[in-house]
């Protein structure tokens, strides 16, 4: 009797098993982030309160000096956007000339960082933006973060490069080394790199664009230990990111132009 | 009245962890509630397994972080009261045990300790309800 009891429980504890596993592949979890995403908002408030009444007591003259300097970066962000503008317009004109194929353009838009994981690399993000798509890449102004993964009404919630599930296909400056950078939790691994052609520790890799996923040209990670391994190949490498999204309040996200269009279209 | 508080309670704690986590340092609010829930009383367990599979959820978009080993824990108390006696100890020991897969999924030192200390605080709380209730 005991023992068909205990077999019973086995069972139902090998069904719930199974159901768990099941269930991990769904994204509940990112569902549940999005839906919460406005509630979070609640409990920045105080924060905000405070930050808006402490203005009251900063003095005059400092907040002049915050004044110009912001002016002053905008002036110069103005300047670079018409660089930018002018360059993209010659760019396709060159390509014109040359008949080559239009290479895969990018939109950028801010996003607002709503809330974080509590671990202590925030492995996962929720940003406020409007424009959001799964798949389209998020980048801090010090490098790569990682990519959307759900997103829905004005929220999206983000994996960053720190998830095993992510792979970013990078290359070093002026090399044709190419080789793949996954996460590791708390750090980052690179594949693929061959022992005589490791870069020195502190050298950054930055996205090769291969794939189409990721822009070109964004710094990714920066190499903490180079490790060869006898009789193989390619060297053990850890890496840590060199974007730092853990304090950041802002982000850029960075949608395929095309993608975008697919998506206009009826 | 205990369950529906301790669950809200919990909902919060996840929402303040999402919300505040790169300002403070804070503990994980809604694993301390449950976990000090169910060793405050073991029967307790139908509506703190849901509550701490939610937690996983929500906090690491997976079911199977702190839920595998805190569904053990029902389990592990009886048995443990049954060869040692009802006992502090023991308790102590499986709340440890409860909370260890939170070092493993990339939490701080720091909060893993401010959440032990905040569960044993809960938990004399709710404790000492259930010693009124009854």
């Amino acid at each position: 009797m005991q023992r068909r009891s205990f077999l019973r429980s086995l069972a139902w504890l090998g069904l719930l098993l199974v159901l768990l596993v099941t269930l991990q592949q769904l994204p509940i979890g990112q569902r549940l982030n999005l839906g919460m995403a406005p509630l979070l908002s609640v409990f920045q408030t105080p924060g905000r309160w405070w930050q808006d009444v402490s203005l009251w007591f900063d003095e005059r003259s400092q907040l002049q000096n915050n004044y110009q300097q912001a002016s002053l970066q905008l002036e110069k962000q103005t300047a670079q956007v018409q660089e930018v503008k002018s360059l993209r317009e010659e760019n396709q004109q060159l390509r014109a000339l040359l008949n080559i194929r239009q290479l895969k353009g990018y939109f950028w838009y801010a996003a607002k960082v709503q809330g974080r994981s509590p671990d202590k690399m925030s492995q996962r993000l929720i940003l406020l933006v409007d424009q959001a798509r799964p798949d389209d890449v998020i980048v801090s102004s010090t490098g790569l973060v990682g990519l959307v993964d759900q997103a829905k009404s004005g929220s999206a919630v983000v994996r960053t490069i720190l998830d095993a599930s992510l792979a970013v296909p990078v290359t070093m400056p002026n090399s044709s080394l190419a080789a793949l950078v996954r996460g590791e939790g708390e750090r980052l691994i690179i594949d693929f790199v061959p022992t005589e052609q490791a870069p020195a520790v502190g050298s950054v890799f930055q996205t090769s664009g291969a794939g189409g996923m990721f822009p070109p040209g964004i710094p990714v990670a920066r190499i903490t230990k180079v490790t060869p391994i006898p009789g193989q190949v390619f060297a053990h490498i850890n890496a840590v990111p060199t974007a730092h999204w853990q304090r950041e309040s802002w982000l850029a996200l960075a949608s395929s132009i095309n993608k975008t269009i697919d998506q206009k279209a009826p | 009245m205990i369950p529906p508080f301790i669950l809200l309670l919990s909902l919060l704690g996840i929402m303040l962890n999402l919300s505040l986590s790169g300002l403070i340092i804070q503990p994980d609010w809604s694993a301390a509630l449950l976990l000090a829930s169910l060793l405050a009383q073991r029967s307790n367990w139908p509506w703190v397994l849901p509550g701490v599979w939610l937690h996983d959820l929500m906090l690491h978009w997976s079911s199977l972080i702190c839920l595998p080993v805190i569904a053990f824990l029902p389990w592990l108390l009886t048995q443990a009261d049954a060869r040692l006696g009802a006992g502090l100890p023991q308790r102590i020991v499986l709340m440890i045990l409860g909370l260890l897969p939170l070092l493993w999924n990339g939490w701080a030192f720091l909060q893993w300790l401010l959440t032990l200390m905040l569960c044993i605080f809960v938990w004399h709380f709710i404790a000492k309800a259930y010693a009124q209730s009854a």
